[in-house]
């Protein structure tokens, strides 16, 4: 059995207004991913090609074992896909939907099925296009759960979502993961839930993967510090530095390599760290768009 | 197995760091006994909808320290170790008095001064327990 | 190729479509009720109706089942069952030949019954067997440009072009000399003319489906 369920190795799709360059990413079997970046940036083009609905123009990509698109038949045998523009039948309703998986995917739990629809407030028997937004999201899901894939593809999975559908589909998206062959790959704005839930993480931007690491690493990795520099003092040179803010003799530097020592070395220079401030994942992400975006037009 | 443990989303410290306080406090508190069955890495990940890479790293280090001891194949149990409660308690103490003097210097308090503060709050302590035992 | 997977999706294009194709049945039994009632009016009036039902609801299903999941964004949803453009592609033109065919062989049948009664029409044999087989090579066109373009525009030129082309295609076959004599005698004959012209519509229609199929293939952006 393969270790990693996803695989791209080199991956690049042109459009005449947007391309995906060279993206590699890896995703070990049993983790769950977590992909970022801004409306634009290549998120729902990468997932696509990872499905098989868009063809790379390059690269290789391999889905459980399966290489895509030309496998993409058996590789969708075991995953379950929801995306944002995705919408089921309006005319049907979600049992005529559960009813018409069933046969089609072998491991497919309708005492699950059935015990999802209750815990996310569905009515089986209710039609599809009478349904809110986030019904029709959590809909989707159960779909795709119920059918106990061994990857879910989750494209924008809470986008949409009310506060407290938004933590149910988060448990059962934990509870999936109770089974340690499951997979789980989800993109989203909402980097609140990214960095609760997400073993790794990818950064996309402007079609190229900017950052790719375990979540911890990259929580560690980064941090703001708060420095107090004397009028004769210059301002240390730290490692990593991707931003420099604040005024002249409170400056804040934002650094993607910190380490403990980094204190104490600004401090034998004379310039006081008043804080050492974590980053949420969301000031992080900002912070690396930002300092790769400077470079490029630098 | 319920955790018990609440995550707040407010607290700006790692998450891990929040996860392992809590078991800490669970075991000073004597919640948990030394030798008890703690959740699985697995489990807590899903109670607490949290990352198992997080979960993970948070029993690395309460092993580390010696807080937990986790059994190959068998899950984790609380370290069968009787001074556990005062030590913990006893580093954390050590830590907050550091952060203290920073503060206190920051503020450009004297040494006295910042002794001063802390003998009166422990004083505050002091009566709010007397009058709570004689109400 | 994945036959259970055809059958399903092509089931489940029935499904959304049933109550157009129950009423286009029934519409098609009143068409041959009304042939019954006898007479060159009821055959003629039965017939209009038969041929302008079938031109219906191959519109219907194929711009329904075709272009429809692209409309309601429900592309997604079928092309992540575990399907390849092989299995989707032939789901949608068999699907729409399945509903076609049996109203055409309908209107086949019931012509050559005619023709073979009725001594005096014997000589319209060959043309109407040729015209028949236009018309399927029409509706072949719609189902293949609806597949490949999945434009409602394109869709609806192919249609108006399929129903131009049976006039057109009906003047010219009838003007080719190994049909135009003996079409209006009466006798029931076959000329080497009628065979190719036979051979070249199903010629068309192979080119035209697996055309779309190829052209499917090709494709790099299912959605």
């Amino acid at each position: 059995m393969n270790d990693l369920s996803v695989q791209f190795h080199g991956v690049s799709k042109r459009y005449p207004h947007f391309s995906l360059e060279n993206i590699h990413l890896e995703l070990p079997t049993g983790s769950i991913m977590g992909f970022i970046g801004a409306n634009g940036a290549g998120k729902s083009t990468t997932i696509r090609i990872l499905m098989g609905l868009v063809h790379q123009d390059a690269g290789t990509v391999q889905v459980l074992g399966h290489a895509m698109p030309a496998n993409q038949a058996a590789a969708k045998l075991d995953i379950g896909f929801v995306s944002e523009d995705m919408r089921l039948y309006g005319q049907a309703t979600l049992a005529w939907h559960m009813d018409f998986l069933r046969p089609i995917y072998p491991r497919w739990d309708q005492s699950y099925a059935e015990s999802l629809a209750r815990r996310f407030d569905l009515k089986p028997q209710q039609k599809i296009k009478g349904l809110s937004h986030g019904q029709r999201v959590k809909a989707a899901l159960l779909l795709a759960l119920a059918r106990r894939p061994r990857l879910l593809v989750l494209d924008e999975p809470t986008t949409g979502l009310d506060p407290v559908a938004r933590v149910e589909v988060l448990s059962e998206l934990m509870a999936a993961l109770a089974d340690e062959e499951r997979t789980i790959l989800f993109s989203s704005h909402n980097t609140l839930d990214v960095e609760q839930i997400s073993d790794q993480i990818t950064f996309i931007d402007r079609g190229r993967i900017i950052d790719s690491d375990d979540k911890e690493a990259f929580l560690d990795r980064w941090r703001r510090l708060r420095l107090l520099l004397p009028p004769d003092v210059v301002l240390p040179r730290l490692p990593g530095v991707v931003d420099v803010g604040g005024s002249g003799r409170l400056p804040v530097l934002t650094t993607n390599r910190f380490e403990p020592a980094m204190v104490s070395v600004c401090n034998d220079l004379g310039a006081t760290v008043q804080a050492v401030d974590t980053m949420t994942l969301e000031e992080i992400f900002v912070a690396n768009v930002h300092s790769r975006r400077e470079q490029l037009t630098a | 197995m319920h955790s018990g443990i609440v995550i707040s989303q407010t607290d700006s410290r790692p998450m891990y760091l929040q996860i392992m306080e809590q078991v800490k406090q669970r075991v000073a508190v004597g919640d948990w006994a030394p030798g008890d069955e703690i959740p699985s890495i697995r489990q807590l990940a899903m109670d607490l909808r949290v990352s198992v890479i997080t979960i993970k790293r948070a029993y690395l280090e309460l092993e580390r320290e010696g807080v937990i001891v986790t059994q190959h194949g068998k899950g984790s149990i609380i370290a069968p170790n009787p001074d556990l409660s005062a030590r913990l308690y006893g580093e954390e103490f050590s830590e907050h008095v550091e952060k203290v003097a920073q503060l206190g210097d920051l503020l450009g308090l004297s040494s006295e001064e910042i002794a001063r503060r802390t003998k009166e709050a422990s004083s505050r302590l002091n009566e709010a327990r007397l009058t709570k035992e004689t109400v | 190729m994945n036959y259970s997977m055809v059958r399903s999706l092509i089931l489940k294009d029935w499904y959304f479509q049933r109550r157009a194709i129950l009423l286009a049945l029934a519409g098609g039994v009143l068409s041959l009720g009304v042939v019954a009632l006898g007479g060159q009016a009821g055959f003629t009036i039965g017939l209009i109706l038969l041929v302008t039902i079938m031109g219906l609801i191959s519109a219907i299903t194929v711009m329904g089942n075709t272009l429809g999941e692209r409309e309601n964004q429900t592309l997604a949803f079928t092309m992540s069952l575990p399907i390849s453009h092989l299995e989707y592609t032939t789901s949608k033109i068999l699907g729409n030949l399945l509903i076609f065919v049996p109203f055409w062989l309908t209107l086949v049948a019931g012509c050559m019954a005619l023709i073979v009664v009725a001594p005096a029409i014997h000589g319209l044999f060959a043309f109407t067997v040729i015209m028949a087989v236009e018309i399927l090579v029409g509706t072949c066109l719609m189902i293949a440009v609806a597949l490949v373009t999945e434009s409602k525009g394109w869709a609806i030129s192919a249609m108006v072009t399929a129903n131009l082309a049976i006039n057109v295609v009906g003047y010219l076959v009838a003007h080719i000399p190994g049909i135009r004599n003996g079409m209006w005698g009466t006798a029931i004959q076959w000329r080497p003319a009628a065979t190719i012209s036979l051979l070249v519509e199903f010629a068309l229609i192979a080119l035209l489906l697996g055309g779309a199929f190829f052209i499917q293939s090709r494709k790099t952006d299912f959605i």
